[in-house]
């Protein structure tokens, strides 16, 4: 459990191009949040600033009371788990030295280099297999699965980290409709029965409303509509994914399709 | 009949072909060098005529002292083996640092980088003649320059190859908290272990042949007595030198190609 | 009840096969082959000081009277490279095309030229020219002959492995038209392979240019006699500019080739 805190956080791109223009936003421990917005808006950005992916030119992220800087980089994100939209795994490996890997900065320098594990995290691993429903392909090779097992595969490396938070950047852009319901469920699922804190990035705003305790709307590097996934009524989505002050009244639902 | 004048659109203008241009300044280039170097085609031909008169003192090998050639082969293979061993080694180490998504910083990725192209660079005929004058003969040294040569072309493989994974996967990792030396076990190496193997077997391959000629330097192996051989004449034991050592590179350029069908 | 037991992540624990075993027949080799190679730790700490004396002795002042034949020879080993590759070029383009097995004239050639380009390139470079020394005599001109030599036996078999990964539906389509047997070839296969043989003499050219440094070794012409007469006479003042003659004009081509391979591709 983490209380995410994100003050005034700035993120300006060395050829000028501002990402993010000031977001402050208090994300509460335990919670499951989706971000939202079209893209270019800084959703990547803002999510990749929690764990020090992304750093940014001013404003300061803090998670349970600790600062994200250079020096806690290591430390910080062995607490902060992140799944990805192409799963990032690691393809030659098997699906269970995948998810061990996320037990990597709580082992030792001369066992990791020998690719040594502790019973306890081979256990460990093996019991974020059994959440996501994958120990038959426990010994598979990871390139060999199909998207929606390898995302879970991922959400399995993330698990076994015992974070207190989960980042999730477009988890299901590159899957089926279906699976997408299955990912995003057992994401809900683990934030729920584990009490992990749960922010997600997504563009499917139907995921969002189904999903979501609450809702950041990101537009342009801001923020633009901070509630309750209930509250996203016609007139907070044109807010959201409008363009330069276009009308979008009627084109709403092309918009929502091309965001 | 009516005359018609056909008139067509005119086609955009033709874009300049540089082509002629390149081929006849290679033409010119290898003219001016064949003039340069004084090669002369009159010398070529007497050559062409003696080297079938000469070829033919070859024809009668005299594999006598076979025993003896076994052993240098063996040495010969040995230097290749440790040369390669050490070039494996140094690249290891190195190439995480040569390569650009898994270098710490800017610096030592530079450094790295020279460093290898310095090994490379340096002829191993000069690093062998550096290291007999510091160990004295043998294959020792040999096996030394072979090294350190081919571990800066090693090294320049696998950083590239790194540079190819895709930056995604050194990210997650990174992610999880690992450290970089980590990220460099479990996303670097995993992610390029066929074509690091294939890489390898070149090297073994290239160092065979290396090391066949180390030996003129005072480098041990089988060079050396086909040295010898040469200088005082002896155009049957050279002649047996020569089947021996092209059997053994033949031999050892089928295995690896074959093992890196395999690997395919 | 925590158990401090490490094991490999596998089915059984146990470490896999595959790396295992490579492991395994490496060291095991090594250590076979250790006494062949008169590895002996001792002789080498005592030979530490002995290369930190030469280092030493390497920045002395440069020979400034030797400098021009220096740039003589360079260039002289530059020149080699360049026309041993060429002429190799010209005659690896028909051989490539023999030795490709489907744009060979006939399966029985295609084996031939196969052989012969294992044969050609199966010896180093410096063998070649020791006897092509014996034969014409001293000079670029054996060396010359010696790389061209191997380097067709390279050269043919890159520009047949290109020419055999070609896309065979664009070929189909050349065919279909109605081309010769050399039209085919012009036009369905040199096309596609073209970029794959530009990067292969990039890559000879620069193999080529370190090969033909050493070749004055045994006296076929460049820097290689230079070098090791300076060597074997402890001429400091020559070697350290022969040394970083040959590492710049290297790094040169090697830079040149690079930045020109990505203007093609």
């Amino acid at each position: 459990m983490a209380q995410i805190d994100i003050k005034n956080v700035c993120k300006r791109y060395p050829n000028g191009f501002e990402a993010l223009k000031g977001v402050s936003v208090e994300i509460a421990a335990g919670s499951f949040t989706v971000i939202l917005g079209p893209s270019g808006a800084g959703k990547s950005t803002l999510l990749r600033t929690i764990n020090g992916l992304e750093t940014p030119t001013g404003g300061t992220i803090q998670i349970s009371g600790q600062l994200v800087t250079q020096a806690t980089l290591r430390e910080v994100r062995s607490q902060v788990g992140m799944v990805f939209q192409h799963f990032n795994l690691v393809d030659r490996l098997s699906v269970m030295t995948n998810v061990l890997t996320g037990r990597l900065s709580h082992r030792s320098w001369l066992g990791s280099l020998l690719y040594l594990f502790r019973r306890e995290d081979i256990d460990l691993a093996h019991d974020a297999l059994i959440r996501v429903g994958l120990t038959d392909k426990a010994w598979n090779r990871a390139d060999k699965l199909s998207g929606g097992q390898q995302q879970r595969v991922g959400i399995a490396r993330a698990l076994a980290q015992q974070p207190r938070v989960i980042l999730a950047d477009e988890p299901v852009a590159s899957l089926d409709p279906v699976t997408s319901e299955e990912i995003m469920g057992l994401l809900r699922e683990i934030c729920t029965r584990d009490g992990i804190t749960v922010v997600v990035n997504l563009h499917q705003v139907e995921l969002a409303k189904r999903f979501a305790d609450r809702v950041i709307g990101l537009n342009d590097g801001l923020v633009v509509y901070d509630g309750p996934a209930s509250g996203l009524d016609r007139a907070t989505l044109s807010k959201i994914y409008n363009r330069n002050g276009d009308q979008v009244d009627e084109q709403l639902e092309t918009m929502l399709a091309y965001a | 009949m009516s005359e018609q004048i056909i008139s067509r659109p005119p086609l955009p203008k033709k874009p300049f072909n540089p082509t002629p241009v390149w081929l006849s300044a290679w033409l010119a280039l290898m003219w001016v060098i064949v003039f340069d170097l004084e090669l002369s085609f009159e010398t070529l031909l007497y050559g062409v005529q003696d080297i079938f008169e000469y070829l033919s003192r070859y024809s009668t090998p005299n594999f006598e002292d076979l025993s003896r050639y076994i052993e240098l082969l063996a040495q010969t293979l040995a230097t290749a083996l440790w040369g390669s061993a050490l070039a494996f080694v140094v690249a290891v180490v190195l190439a995480p640092f040569a390569a650009r998504n898994l270098t710490p910083n800017p610096f030592a990725y530079r450094v790295a980088r020279e460093l290898l192209n310095f090994m490379r660079a340096m002829p191993d005929l000069l690093l062998a003649l550096i290291f007999v004058a510091a160990l004295g003969l043998g294959p020792l040294p040999g096996a030394l320059a072979l090294g350190v040569h081919t571990a800066g072309f090693l090294g320049k493989f696998f950083a590239e190859s790194f540079e190819r994974v895709d930056g995604g996967v050194y990210e997650a990792l990174s992610a999880t908290g690992a450290s970089r030396m980590q990220v460099v076990m479990y996303a670097g190496w995993p992610s390029i272990q066929r074509e690091a193997l294939g890489y390898v077997l070149y090297i073994f391959d290239r160092n065979v042949r290396m090391a066949s000629v180390l030996g003129l330097v005072g480098a041990g192996g089988i060079g050396l007595a086909l040295h010898d051989t040469l200088r005082m004449f002896n155009y049957d034991q050279s002649a047996a030198l020569i089947i021996v050592i092209l059997v053994t590179i033949l031999i050892i350029d089928y295995l690896s190609t074959w093992l890196r069908g395999k690997l395919n | 009840m925590s158990s401090s037991k490490l094991c490999w992540p596998t089915p059984n624990g146990l470490p896999a096969l595959m790396p295992t075993v490579v492991l395994a027949v490496s060291i095991l080799l090594l250590v076979m082959s250790a006494s062949s190679v008169e590895l002996n730790l001792v002789r080498l700490f005592n030979a530490i000081p002995r290369m930190f004396d030469f280092a030493g002795n390497l920045f002395v002042t440069p020979d400034w009277e030797y400098l021009p034949t220096l740039g003589t020879n360079m260039l002289q080993t530059m020149e080699m490279t360049f026309l041993a590759t060429s002429i190799a070029l010209v005659i690896s383009l028909p051989l490539g095309v023999m030795a490709a097995k489907n744009a060979s004239p006939h399966p029985a050639i295609f084996h031939a030229t196969r052989n012969l380009l294992t044969m050609m390139r199966a010896l180093p470079e410096l063998v070649w020219a020791l006897v092509f020394v014996s034969a014409v005599g001293l000079g670029p001109l054996p060396g010359i002959m010696a790389l061209s030599f191997v380097t067709i036996g390279f050269m043919g078999k890159f520009f047949a492995e290109s020419i055999e990964v070609v896309d065979s539906r664009q070929v189909e389509g050349v065919v279909a038209h109605g081309a010769s047997w050399l039209q085919l070839r012009t036009f369905a296969h040199f096309p596609q392979a073209f970029p794959d043989f530009v990067g292969t003499v990039m890559y000879i050219l620069d193999h080529n240019l370190r090969a033909a440094a050493i070749l004055g070794l045994v006296g076929a012409g460049g820097i290689g006699f230079d070098l090791v007469m300076a060597m074997r006479m402890f001429d400091y003042g020559r070697l350290l500019p022969i040394a970083i003659s040959i590492y710049v004009v290297v790094t040169l081509l090697d830079r040149a080739s690079d930045k020109f391979r990505r203007r093609l591709i």
